[in-house]
């Protein structure tokens, strides 16, 4: 008896069967069937074996070396690592994209389907994928164990990275294709990305011959380096994890709550993250790590002060139809719930909150090692933040008040034009009358008063500081009515009712159309 | 099973794509959803397949609100979009068990319901092909395939008959035919108004966003006539009944037409009966009396001014 009767026998198969998500079945049925997957691995597979094979044959002296095993694997490694962060991310993004530009995700979004099992469905299939690719090369990559030079704890642990570096990868890729731009914008983020890619395997190659070189067999027990190995998982956990609900986001009707999950999982990653760092910053007496955290999400809550003034203007009656009924959970609510007004108050909070944090530590614990870079970072990343939420509220401003045509989705380039225009025209300004023709000669730092980054390089920081201060005080106090009338339109639907006193649900029978039933229509006719 | 579309408002900017749009419809029925480019139609129809969110008013699917309660709503409505399915490397009975998968359809039911909902579309002959390999009334019917795979009461087809030959729009008409008298509501848009007139028991004119004219297909047929059109077909004496008929009260015009006469008659219908009954008592052998109808492309031509938004 086979192990399939025994699982056919229980039912095992069909539960299972029926358990996975439809879309990694399609997505596998279409890659076994794909002639470009087949390609891609056999080419895959052929040059591995060239490799290989012109390496024993053309230095065959080289085999006699110590290093050998190292250096053919480093080879297979770059082949592998290269071919799959180019094809995995690539084939799985285009083929979002492709469905994305037709009708087909709106075809899934009228089933039960959910958009994040949707991208779930994507990952998990390109991770299948790239296990298929992995495995396929797995005998090349132990085979260079006998050739000396590399132990095969180094082995597993460097293809076990690079598998993580794909399946970010991939992650990425799936965001970009699922961003709701055009063609032509949507080939720019994709050269971008690449650019990225090559930055990513450039490092990572580095890395790896770094790590060959020290051991990795030999530094197993030593507790730096698996301080090393957490820190890439949770790295890549936050990547991947940022990714993937962004891209559920992206593909989720704007009617729907997409920016709940969005800020749940940052304001997560960021009590967990800030947790982990403070044990870390204790653990190693070192600032290090608080400085590093605060410079990643105050910076990330800057960019999402972008994206939330590009949000609807006001949460829609789908959204609205999940508002709490308590005030305590609405107002925990509205933090989260999609809205630019609840986008705008949570990135607001989150860099308040992370500022704060990071600058009371610093104060706590003053004799740790990397103080003054923590407090240096601290005001550099305040003025920088002060900046973009300037930038940002005078957007929505400029786009409600003056450009209303324009759709709000698109107040991220009015704030993005603003940001530039900050930047060039006052140094711009200070260049053509007051400058002379040696410019680097000339003090030009105070010209730079508007460029939110550049806190270190300007010499009057009080000028440049209480004019962010008095900026963002102004168009707080512009869009102050405009924030109100939102907070208290935050409240659960209710039906509206007419005049009369009845519902929407009185007012159909006053509609100006009504067809009979067919039977009831020839009825009348005979 | 009704659907009620009350007050539909849905804004894009300055720009009003459906306005103020009210009407309803039950089982049983197919709704014809007419109305040039750009009039608010695919609009008004992805409101109801919850596809988007109305600025204001409410579709009610079964009293299923499509704003407040689309989960539920989805379970209630099928959509056939204008666009055909794409997917490449990928037969059709992938597709429809992909679907089916979807609308969480598990085990041996999911089985059946895709062979019988192949059966019903004739596409069991053709279920291993894949969906690039198949023309455009193929691909039609697999659309339709997908859309009844969870058997909702009510169908939403936008444009269906779009670039098909005359053969798959005759197999999709018979199809419409049979889904209607398996009690489905079906709201259909399409530019063929031919095809509409015959299959539709009612119809709804649509421009700038704006209901222009509606109601059952006899009384919209009827009410856009401002005089009746009447064919007479008699035995013999076609020349003393065409001199006789000019004499007559009610009659605007007639006209001899090789074996016929067609009359202009200013009247009601029962002004339509009294001449038959009168021509009969004077001795004429009738083979055939007949009012004639607008058709539905004369009456969107009337009543639209070709506006785009």
């Amino acid at each position: 008896m086979t192990v399939r009767s025994v699982l056919r026998q229980k039912g095992l198969l069909a539960r299972i069967d029926d358990w996975m998500n439809p879309i990694v079945i399609k997505e596998l049925r279409q890659a076994v069937q794909s002639r470009f997957v087949v390609t891609a691995l056999l080419v895959l597979l052929s040059i591995q074996l060239l490799a290989v094979g012109i390496y024993i044959l053309a230095w065959r002296s080289a085999l006699i070396d110590l290093d050998a095993g190292r250096w053919v694997f480093m080879l297979l490694y770059g082949i592998l690592l290269g071919i799959s962060m180019l094809f995995v991310p690539l084939y799985t993004a285009i083929r979002l994209f492709a469905e994305r530009s037709d009708t087909n995700v709106d075809l899934l979004f009228i089933t039960t389907i959910k958009p994040r099992s949707i991208i779930a469905g994507k990952l998990f299939a390109a991770i299948i994928l790239t296990i298929l690719i992995f495995s396929a090369c797995m005998p090349f990559m132990a085979f260079t164990y006998f050739l000396r030079g590399i132990d095969l704890p180094s082995i597993f642990v460097v293809l076990l990275l690079g598998f993580m570096i794909v399946i970010t990868c991939t992650q990425a890729a799936i965001f970009v294709a699922s961003i709701p731009v055009n063609r032509v914008l949507k080939v720019i983020f994709g050269l971008v990305v690449l650019w990225v890619f090559l930055m990513i395997f450039i490092s990572t190659m580095g890395g790896m011959n770094e790590l060959f070189r020290m051991g990795i067999g030999s530094r197993l027990g030593d507790w730096e380096f698996w301080e090393g190995v957490i820190g890439f998982l949770s790295l890549f956990t936050l990547l991947i994890g940022s990714f993937f609900v962004l891209s559920v986001a992206m593909i989720t009707p704007p009617a729907a709550n997409r920016g709940f999950p969005v800020r749940v999982f940052m304001t997560l990653a960021w009590a967990s993250l800030g947790i982990t760092v403070l044990i870390g910053s204790v653990i190693n007496k070192t600032h290090t790590p608080v400085a590093v955290w605060q410079v990643v999400f105050s910076s990330t809550f800057a960019l999402a002060l972008f994206i939330a003034v590009s949000e609807r203007d006001g949460p829609g009656r789908r959204v609205l139809r999940s508002v709490p009924q308590s005030k305590l959970k609405r107002a925990v609510a509205f933090f989260f719930y999609s809205g630019a007004a609840s986008g705008l108050t949570w990135a607001s909070v989150g860099i308040a909150l992370t500022l704060t944090l990071a600058w009371i530590w610093s104060k706590l614990l003053p004799a740790y090692s990397n103080h003054d870079d923590l407090i240096g970072g601290l005001k550099w990343m305040g003025a920088m933040c002060l900046y973009f939420f300037c930038y940002a509220l005078s957007g929505a401003l400029l786009r409600r008040h003056l450009l209303s045509k324009v759709g709000s989705e698109l107040t991220w380039i009015f704030g993005l034009i603003l940001m530039i225009g900050g930047i060039v025209v006052p140094f711009m300004i200070g260049y053509l009358l007051f400058f002379g023709d040696e410019w680097w000669k000339e003090d030009y730092e105070n010209w730079l008063v508007g460029n939110p980054f550049a806190w270190n390089g300007i010499s009057s920081k009080a000028l440049y500081l209480g004019i962010a201060v008095v900026w963002a005080v102004l168009v707080a106090a512009l869009n102050l009515r405009w924030f109100i009338e939102r907070v208290s339109g935050f409240r659960p639907l209710i039906a509206p009712i007419d005049q009369s006193g009845s519902s929407v649900m009185a007012q159909i029978h006053d509609a100006n159309i009504a067809f009979e039933p067919p039977g009831r229509q020839e009825r009348q006719d005979a | 099973m009704k659907v009620e579309v009350v007050n539909l408002k849905k804004h894009f900017g300055a720009t009003r794509a459906v306005d103020d749009v009210s009407f309803s419809f039950s089982s049983g029925q197919v709704v014809g959803f007419v109305g040039p480019n750009g009039a608010g139609k695919t609009t008004t129809m992805r409101i109801l397949s919850t596809l988007d969110e109305p600025s204001d008013g409410d579709a009610m699917i079964d009293g299923v609100s499509v704003v407040e309660e689309p989960e539920r709503a989805r379970h209630l409505v099928g959509y056939v979009p204008d666009s055909l399915p794409t997917h490449r490397d990928m037969s059709v009975h992938e597709y429809l068990d992909f679907f089916a998968r979807a609308y969480d359809l598990k085990g041996e039911r999911r089985e059946q319901v895709i062979e019988s909902v192949e059966e019903f579309t004739n596409l069991t002959g053709i279920r291993e092909k894949m969906l690039n390999a198949l023309s455009k009334g193929m691909k039609q019917r697999v659309s339709l395939a997908r859309a009844l795979l969870h058997d909702p009461p009510v169908l939403i087809m936008d444009e269906p008959a779009a670039g098909l030959d005359p053969r798959a729009r005759i197999e999709l008409r018979e199809l419409l035919r049979v889904l209607s008298s398996h009690g489905k509501a079906i709201l259909i848009s399409s530019h063929i108004l031919t095809e509409l007139a015959e299959i539709c028991h009612a119809a709804v004119i649509i421009e700038h966003g704006k209901i222009l004219m509606a109601g059952a297909m006899g009384d919209l047929l009827m009410s856009s006539v401002p005089r009746r059109t009447v064919l007479i077909r008699v035995l013999e004496q076609q020349e003393e009944l065409h001199r006789e008929l000019l004499q007559m009260p009610h009659i605007e015009n007639a006209r001899l037409i090789g074996s016929e006469i067609a009359l202009e008659v200013n009247g009601t219908e029962e002004t339509c009966c009294d001449l038959l009954v009168s021509l009969i008592q004077r001795g004429y052998r009738i083979l055939e009396f007949k009012q004639q109808r607008a058709n539905l492309e004369e009456i969107f031509m009337n009543v639209t001014k070709g506006v785009v938004q």
